[in-house]
Parts: C-alpha cells; sequence; structure tokens
C-alpha cells in the first residue's frame, strides 16, 4: 500500500513540485535570456558576500533558473534576472514520500524491508493470477455497497495491472539488488566500471589571470559535445573547475550523464564523460530504473506507472475487504 | 587550589581539541546507502576556527563553511552543488574523528557516519 502510494506521487515528483511552488518555478518567456554572468550579477547584488555554488540551467522556456548558493537555492526570472524566491535545504512533503518509498524514511533496515517487499510482491501476483486463472472474473458488478463489488474489483483490476505491476515489482527487485545486479551483469559481459580519462592539464594559479566566464565554460562544453543542452554549471571554487553538466537528446535512457571538467584559468577541457561510453551494466540498470519510474517513455508511461502504482492500495484495500467478509462472499 | 584547578581544567580540554591541520582522509556511508563515500579533508585551525577545503578526492574539494572547534567536538559544513552536508564530529583519538553527517537537498535529508583518519 505504501510502496504503491507512494510511488504514484514520485512518478510526477518534478510537476508536483512546481505545482507546489508555482511563484518560484515559472518565468513568461521574452525574446531573450541573460547570460549567466548576467543572472550571476543579479544574484550577486540581492545575496552579497555569498558565492555562487552553481546555475541549474532552465529545461524550457517558461521555467525560472535556479541558482545554487550555500544558504538555498535561489530561483530567477531568466529573462529578466527578478529575484523570485529563495528555497532552503531541508526535507519537503516530497521528499519524504520518496524517502518512504527507497527505505520507508528509515536506514538500513527499511532499505531492506523494501527490497524484500519487492520480492514478496512477485510471490503475490504469481498467487493472485492463480486464484483469479478459475472463475477469469473481468466485470465488476453491483454498487460498491455490495459485498460482491470488492470480489469483483480485485479480480478486474489484479487482471489488467498484472503485467504492469510484474515490471514494476521485477525492476523495483533489480534497484533493490542493485550491486549484487551490477556484479552479475559485469561477470556475464566481462566488462567493468569505467574510469574518467583525463584529456587535458590543469594550469597553476597564476597572480593577475583572468579567470573565465561561466558562460565561456558552457560554450567551451557545448564545443566538446556537439548536439547536447547543458543543464548545469558547477563554479570552480566548488570543486576546483567548472564542471559543465549536459543533456542529450539522442539518448533517452542515460542522456543527462554527460559532463566536460573545463580549467578556469586556461579553458582547457580537463575530462568529459560522455554517456555513450557507459558500460553494459550501467546502461542495464539505467534502462531499469527509467522502466521502473516511468522515464522510458517520457509523459505517457509516467502515467502508466502513476495509475500501476495506484492498483496497488486499491488491491490492498480490497484484498483486506475480501478478507474480512470471506464468509459472506462464499455464500454469495 | 581552585586557581590550580582551573589551569588543569583549561590545559586538559585545550588539550582534548588536538590539532587538526592537515590531511584527513575516511570515507562517510549515508544510512540505507549501498557503498561508502571516500573524503579528503584539508583543515587548517585557528583557534577554534576551523577553515579549509574538503570533497570526493584530492583534485575536487570544496570549501569548508562555519568551521567550528569546541574542545574535542569539531563543526563545519560543505556545500557541493544542490547538497548541504553538515559534520558534526569527535576527536577520539589523536588521529581520529568521527561523527555524524546531516545531509540536505532541496527535498530531502538525510544522515550518514563518518570517520576519518589523519595522513601522517
Amino acid at each position: 500500500m505504501l510502496l504503491g502510494t507512494t510511488g504514484s506521487i514520485i512518478a510526477f515528483e518534478p510537476e508536483l513540485d512546481r505545482l507546489l511552488h508555482p511563484h518560484l518555478s515559472y518565468a513568461s518567456p521574452e525574446s531573450e535570456a541573460l547570460s549567466l554572468g548576467q543572472i550571476s550579477d543579479a544574484v550577486s547584488r540581492r545575496f552579497v558576500g555569498e558565492p555562487i555554488v552553481a546555475f541549474l540551467l532552465p529545461s524550457s522556456p517558461d521555467f525560472s533558473a535556479q541558482v545554487v548558493l550555500p544558504s538555498g537555492i535561489v530561483y530567477v526570472n531568466q529573462y529578466t534576472g527578478e529575484i523570485l524566491g529563495v528555497r532552503t535545504r531541508g526535507q519537503t512533503f516530497l521528499g519524504f514520500a520518496r524517502a518512504l518509498h527507497v527505505r520507508l524514511a528509515t536506514g538500513d533496515v527499511g532499505k531492506d524491508i523494501l527490497k524484500w517487499s519487492a520480492v514478496a510482491m512477485l510471490f503475490s501476483l504469481a498467487s493472485g493470477l492463480y486464484l483469479w486463472w478459475p472463475l477469469q472474473r473481468v466485470r465488476i458488478r453491483g454498487g460498491w455497497r455490495h459485498r460482491r463489488f470488492w470480489f469483483d474489483l480485485h479480480h478486474a483490476l489484479g487482471i489488467f495491472s498484472l503485467f504492469p505491476l510484474l515490471v514494476l515489482a521485477v525492476t523495483g527487485t533489480i534497484i533493490g539488488f542493485e550491486d549484487q545486479a551490477t556484479r552479475l551483469i559485469n561477470k556475464l559481459s566481462g566488462s567493468a566500471m569505467l574510469t574518467i580519462p583525463q584529456t587535458g592539464a590543469r594550469t597553476e594559479p597564476t597572480r593577475g589571470a583572468i579567470p573565465i566566464t561561466p558562460d565561456e565554460a558552457v560554450a567551451i562544453a557545448r564545443a566538446e559535445m556537439p548536439g547536447t543542452t547543458p543543464y548545469r554549471v558547477q563554479m570552480p571554487r566548488f570543486g576546483g573547475l567548472y564542471r559543465v553538466s549536459l543533456r542529450s537528446s539522442q539518448d533517452k535512457l542515460m542522456g543527462d550523464r554527460n559532463s566536460v571538467a573545463v580549467d578556469p584559468r586556461s579553458g582547457t577541457v580537463i575530462s568529459s564523460v560522455r554517456s555513450g561510453d557507459s558500460s553494459i551494466a550501467q546502461r542495464i540498470l539505467a534502462a531499469n530504473e527509467a522502466i521502473h519510474t516511468g522515464n522510458v517513455f517520457a509523459t505517457p508511461s509516467r502515467i502508466l506507472v502513476c495509475l500501476t502504482s495506484i492498483t496497488l492500495p486499491l488491491q490492498a484495500f480490497s484484498g483486506l475487504l475480501m478478507w474480512l467478509r470471506r464468509n459472506k462472499i462464499l455464500l454469495d | 587550589m581552585r586557581k590550580l584547578f582551573a589551569i588543569v581544567v583549561l590545559l586538559t580540554v585545550s588539550a582534548s581539541a588536538g590539532d587538526l591541520n592537515g590531511k584527513w582522509s575516511g570515507t562517510f556511508k549515508v544510512d540505507g546507502g549501498d557503498h561508502d563515500i571516500p573524503q579528503i579533508f584539508i583543515l587548517r585551525q585557528s583557534g577554534n576556527l576551523l577553515t579549509g577545503s574538503g570533497g570526493p578526492d584530492a583534485q575536487e574539494q570544496y570549501p569548508v563553511e562555519n568551521g567550528r572547534v569546541d574542545g574535542d567536538r569539531v563543526k563545519f559544513e560543505v556545500t557541493t552543488g544542490e547538497w548541504k552536508f553538515a559534520y558534526d564530529l569527535r576527536q577520539t583519538e589523536p588521529d581520529v574523528l568521527k561523527g555524524n553527517l546531516e545531509l540536505k537537498s532541496i527535498n530531502n535529508s538525510r544522515t550518514a557516519t563518518v570517520a576519518l583518519s589523519k595522513s601522517k
């Protein structure tokens, strides 16, 4: 019940987050967006002395830009530089729903309970099919007050959601046992985790040298990986290098796992990580996660995951009612 | 006699604070996480103030913020991208720091256990 309820919520976590914070999330599109330098100036004027940790670039023309500071995340109108507001870090309702879904909002014990729950769900689905098979009931008769209604609902919902629930249970089990799955895939495929290649040398700080701007770092990263769209820029004060994360629309599974590290003094590309260079294990596990979250086919599959997740609490509730009224149903 | 006692107490407290200057390495493990995450810190102590940098390796280093040393208790923060790491450690031995870490992002808050040792 818990997995289904929380799963249906987090299937649309970014959309729900924007729904809960509309005044921070949106900006009316204008002809031209501000550069990162201009956004940086707007933030620095308001938050004097606070260093910028990173820029989170908007993925849509009507979204705001986000600027990460040590004290919180600042939301900025990407066209006017208006500061829309600040969010401090900490647990929220959506974060709690996610924490419940992945580890029962506790530590190792909660995670272990959940991964074995996913295994138990596989057995539950098999037993449900076994019990459904003799009657093969797919129609729901009577009103919800009728005792037969819950029996029929459980059977009909169960058979229609069987395959998507099976997919969620299998992919959830693999996520729960990801370490073991990684080792198994690596062993079967003969591949190993890849190391990040260093392509350039870092320069030592020189007195008086003018570091490159974040806009220049983004331009260098885009030239390094043509056809990708930058979505995150980590500032060199926080990590020593500019680290630009880029999304490739060609790679549906791991398209957001491209990154380029740029020396802030020379503009040299120090290292680049391409999603296409991922190991077989990484790709299989990314595909598994994308299927489980519904990201594999964007909105349609996320809707399917959300609806499938909702059937879990319904099945648990109707199953409980059937069990409580088991003698009456048998007589019916 | 009272003065002597106060001096002894002060000396004991300052001795337990230890010298934090130098390179510290170790790991943290998030509660419910699968892996030990490596950590390297270059710490600079000046009285009760603690500065320096830390990160997953010697190359990727983030500034230490709000660093404070009180007796054997060592507290500081590090911001890496969307995450804020708040360390609350104790110097259990001269070359060992152990304690807890709270990680906060815009929607999440998690806890972890940390163990660092000073490099010779």
